[in-house]
């Protein structure tokens, strides 16, 4: 049946005309023939430039001796230097600078006494090229001067060094070459490597858009989604056949234009820069294909959503360029500087892969971090397709009322399905405050913003907007005596389980540098006193951070999501990624699924707090303090790991009892007694 | 014959609200209940607005229900929609063709993601293009046929996997005389062939030619489910039209309650419900 619908959908495309000329047709005529005109001019261009003859001046309190300078410039012998042929005309005139204004002169050579400003002593003459920026043949006629002028300087200078008696010729005091040791495959494989995502996204864009728009918002606007939507298919179907034929077309117009390049190469009309000659093996040319299937489908699921949510061609058309712009922005993550696979960049769809391919054409490929980046591209399309197959079952689209009771009341009930996009700008929050503010606030600052403004007033935002009930939310509730052994108990414990977690992960998984864990622990703690850092490193998180994640994230994804380990998991999930560098969110996620399960199981929030106390306390101060010294590296030994297994038991027996309530059934659910 | 004794389409306290930004919560269908036989005409008769189309999309799965349920030969509209749009046609005057398609494309390409068997798609093509004359345009793009010509492609297409269960929502909506009255010619054959059709219209001497029970929409309920001699025997009435006023006056309170005759019988379930409160 997807089979029916994908060639229904091609033949609609390929009967529309105006698709076929604007994809396939336009490119074809219009690409070389852009290239082709921009050589031409160029060409046209530099040669006018080369022939003309520059008119120039002479002035200034000091002309006679600028004049000897500029005479001796120009009757240099340039042979053996880098200097570009032209050809000068001295005009003799008394207003240089209206002339210069008016166009008749190119340039303008002023002799004169230093005056304030300039940067050398006040008896020192200065020599000023004047010209006209926006005119082509002024800056050629400044430049070309210049290196004129230069070259004489550098001739002055030798030979009075010389006549003082000076051994060497300047230069020759220290003489420095470069070397590059990168082979030519590498370099190339480095600015294809860049190039390659961004190109393909733009062919993908520009190629299944127009596919894209005509499938949902083309079908709405005509009256035939309605017809569609009541026949037997599936609306998985649907948007599979529609799905595929945007990729189809896409990625046939994309090969039309590269082979239409290849063409023009081939033909020696366009020439193939140097930088893109570069042998690819059969295995990297496997990967590099495995690579863009992610982003083909992403960026194919993407459009389809897009023409989902737009009621009209017009809606689409609006939408269509931030789309264009939020694809092709993170597809330039491979020049930013420094930039490395192995790093949190490849958790993000596009720039992951973006930097993938790089390193991929560079040999630099390492493929769990390959792995990860396909990953988070591929989950990324797999997202926006559910969020499509959602749009088509969205009642909107036939009706103008919406049929959404929660969302039409709001309040406390609406809560829970809008928490996470909540938690998502909370971290965009905690992001920039991070990457902008960072160094201006410094640690404690940071810190302050973080857990006082961010988690405790966005808590506060979300309590409010939704007339959430405190209590429950925030799960405030006395827990069952037994709650505070297990949490005395309980979190040494689970410290020591999470040192071995993060021991593995290390070794295994994600290596992290030493020097990075160095300087985390110097910024961490410089110039801080102990009270201090009991302050802002244990008992503030301990209660700001429980409220925010424990209380409001937790109590709403529990409504939200049916399954209480799933909440547990997800809040974790975000917490960790609260904690920027990649290698603390491992081990802050799992504290995170300790907590929420401290929380859960103890059906109070004051346990949770005084878990995250001890927990901060006994990672961080000792340590400090100096009292006890732990090499992260190494771990503890297997002892202590037993008797931290025999103690997280004890603990999570012994909060079995659980005083506290459980927040009610998800709304629209019959609530049991 | 109608044969009564095996009803395709059931509609239990069906019931659809909507939450809009401007007029709040509409209850725009209240709890109807109906049955559906083949070889029957079933009309909900209403006027703009009353919930007729609500009704239909619901059955043919594109609106969820908020409340009650339905089934088309015996399959549930909310846990198997794909099974339920597969045993019927859909035809509305919302259901556009896709213009680029010619007129035979168009059934042959219905008449495959309906599920009808591959290998007779073609026969089954060839016999529709013939029923309904398109033979001579058959080639020719949609957008490029007259509207009598659309009218015919459109209600082979709706006819095209030989559903047993066909919904004809406002069928004669902006057709003119000729064009209608060929509309209702081919509901007559489809009703002779032992179809169950579900016929909806505001024109009271469609729904008099056409169906043999009656249902009367207003506000979201079913004031009144019968054939056209019950219903007249309830108002006393003779003209559908009279009829239809009656029953919309005294659901509105403008007729004591002391001049209903003994229509209990007639009334639908969902009428004597209360109003569920939210």
């Amino acid at each position: 049946m997807t089979g029916t619908l994908f060639r229904n959908e091609l033949r609609m495309v390929f009967r529309d005309t105006r698709t076929v000329l604007i994809a396939v047709v336009a490119p074809l005529v219009l690409f070389p023939l852009f290239i082709f005109i921009t050589n031409f001019v160029e060409e046209r261009e530099s040669a006018r430039l080369d022939s003309a003859t520059y008119e120039f001046a002479v002035t200034g309190e000091r002309s006679a001796w600028a004049d000897d300078i500029v005479r001796t410039a120009l009757n240099l012998d340039t042979a053996g230097l880098a200097i570009a042929p032209a050809s000068f005309d001295r005009v003799m005139t008394q207003n240089a600078d209206s002339l210069l204004e008016a166009g008749d002169l190119h340039v303008l050579v002023v002799g004169r006494d230093a005056v304030p400003g300039d940067s050398v002593a006040a008896d020192v003459p200065v020599l000023e090229l004047r010209f006209r920026a926006s005119s082509d043949f002024s800056r050629n006629a400044r430049n070309r001067m210049e290196e004129r002028l230069l070259a004489v300087r550098t001739q002055l200078r030798d030979s009075v060094f010389q006549a003082a008696g000076f051994p060497v010729a300047l230069d020759e005091v220290v003489v420095f070459e470069s070397d590059n040791v990168a082979s030519a495959e590498k370099e190339a494989g480095s600015f294809l490597g860049g190039v390659l995502v961004p190109f393909l996204i733009l062919l993908m864009l520009s190629g299944g858009s127009i596919v894209a728009a005509d499938s949902i918002s083309g079908e709405k606007e005509r009256g035939t989604l309605e017809t569609l939507l009541t026949t037997a298919s599936s609306r998985r179907d649907i948007v599979n056949a529609k799905l595929g034929a945007i990729m189809a077309v896409g990625l046939a117009v994309g090969l039309v234009n590269i082979a239409n390049i290849g063409v023009y190469i081939g033909l020696g009309i366009l020439d193939l820069p140097e930088t893109l000659r570069i042998g690819i093996g059969v295995d990297t040319l496997l990967i590099l294909l495995l690579l863009t299937i992610p982003l083909v489908v992403m960026v194919g699921a993407a459009l389809l959503l897009l023409s989902g949510v737009s009621n009209s061609y017009k809606e689409y058309q609006i939408y269509f360029l931030p789309l264009f712009l939020v694809f092709l922005l993170p597809s330039m993550a491979a020049f930013l500087p420094g930039v490395e696979l192995s790093s949190a960049i490849a958790f993000v769809p596009i720039s992951g892969l973006a930097v993938a391919t790089r390193a991929l054409l560079m040999g630099d490929w390492h493929w769990i971090w390959g792995a990860i980046a396909l990953g988070s591209t591929g989950a990324a399309g797999w997202l926006l397709l559910q969020r499509t197959e959602a749009a088509l079952s969205n009642e909107r689209l036939i009706t103008s009322a919406g049929a959404d009771e929660v969302e039409f009341r709001g309040g406390a009930a609406l809560f829970p399905r809008e928490v996470l996009t909540w938690f998502v700008g909370f971290w965009v929050v905690f992001f920039v405050v991070s990457l902008w503010f960072g160094e201006a606030l410094g640690v404690r600052g940071q810190v302050l913003v973080n857990l006082w403004v961010i988690f405790l007033g966005g808590s506060i935002l979300l309590i409010r907007r939704y007339g959430l009930d405190v209590r429950e939310t925030l799960q405030l509730y006395a827990p069952h005596w037994r709650a505070w052994p297990a949490v005395i108990i309980g979190a040494p414990s689970a410290l020591v389980l999470a040192i071995g977690l993060f021991g593995l992960v290390n070794r295994y998984l994600f290596p992290v540098p030493e020097s990075l864990l160095e300087s985390f622990g110097q910024s961490l703690t410089a110039d801080i006193s102990l009270w201090q850092l009991i302050i802002f490193v244990t008992i503030m998180p301990g209660v700001l951070e429980e409220i925010a994640f424990r209380g409001v994230l937790l109590s709403g994804l529990r409504k939200h999501l049916k399954k209480p380990w799933l909440a547990v998991l997800v809040s974790a999930a975000i917490f960790g990624v609260f904690h920027v560098s990649l290698f603390r969110i491992v081990p802050t996620a799992f504290l995170g699924v300790v907590l929420a399960l401290v929380v859960v199981r103890t059906g109070s929030i004051f346990p949770a707090m005084l878990w995250h106390f001890l927990n901060n306390f006994l990672a961080v101060v000792p340590q400090e303090m100096g009292w006890i010294v732990i090499d992260q590296m190494e771990g503890v030994g297997t002892v202590w790991y037993a008797l931290a297994v025999v103690g997280a038991t004890a603990s999570w027996l012994m909060m079995a009892n659980r005083s506290g309530q459980l927040p009610p059934e998800p709304a629209g659910r019959p609530t049991k007694p | 014959m109608t044969d009564m004794s095996q009803a395709t389409v059931r509609v239990s306290d069906l019931r659809k609200t909507f939450y809009d930004e401007s007029r709040g919560e509409v209850h725009a269908v209240d709890g109807l209940s109906f049955d559906c036989h083949p070889g029957e005409v079933f009309g909900l008769l209403g006027a703009n607005g009353a919930g007729k189309t609500t009704t239909l999309r619901m059955l043919s799965t594109v609106l969820k229900p908020s409340g009650g349920t339905a089934s088309v030969m015996g399959h549930d509209i909310e846990r198997d929609p794909e099974a339920v749009r597969r045993s019927l046609g859909f035809y509305s005057a919302s259901t556009a063709l896709y213009p680029r398609l010619t007129a035979r494309e168009t059934i042959e390409f219905f008449t495959r993601i309906n599920g009808y068997p591959a290998e007779r798609v073609q026969q089954r093509v060839e016999e529709l293009v013939d029923r309904f004359g398109i033979a001579e345009y058959q080639k020719g793009r949609v957008d490029k046929l007259s509207s009598g010509m659309k009218q015919k492609v459109s209600i082979a297409r709706t006819m095209a996997h030989d559903p047993p269960v066909l919904i004809f929502d406002e069928p004669t909506v902006g057709l003119d005389v000729m064009n209608a009255l060929a509309m209702v010619k081919v509901i007559r054959e489809l009703k002779e062939e032992g179809k169950t059709i579900i016929f909806s219209s505001h024109i009271m001497s469609e729904v008099e030619k056409l169906c043999d029970r009656i249902g009367i929409v207003h506000r979201g309920k079913l004031l009144a489910l019968g054939t056209l001699d019950e219903l007249r025997a309830v108002t006393g009435e003779h003209y559908l039209e009279d009829v239809f006023l009656d029953y919309v006056k005294r659901a509105e309170g403008i007729v004591g309650e002391a001049e209903i005759g003994p229509a209990g019988a007639l009334h639908a379930a969902g009428d004597e419900l209360p109003d569920r409160s939210p």
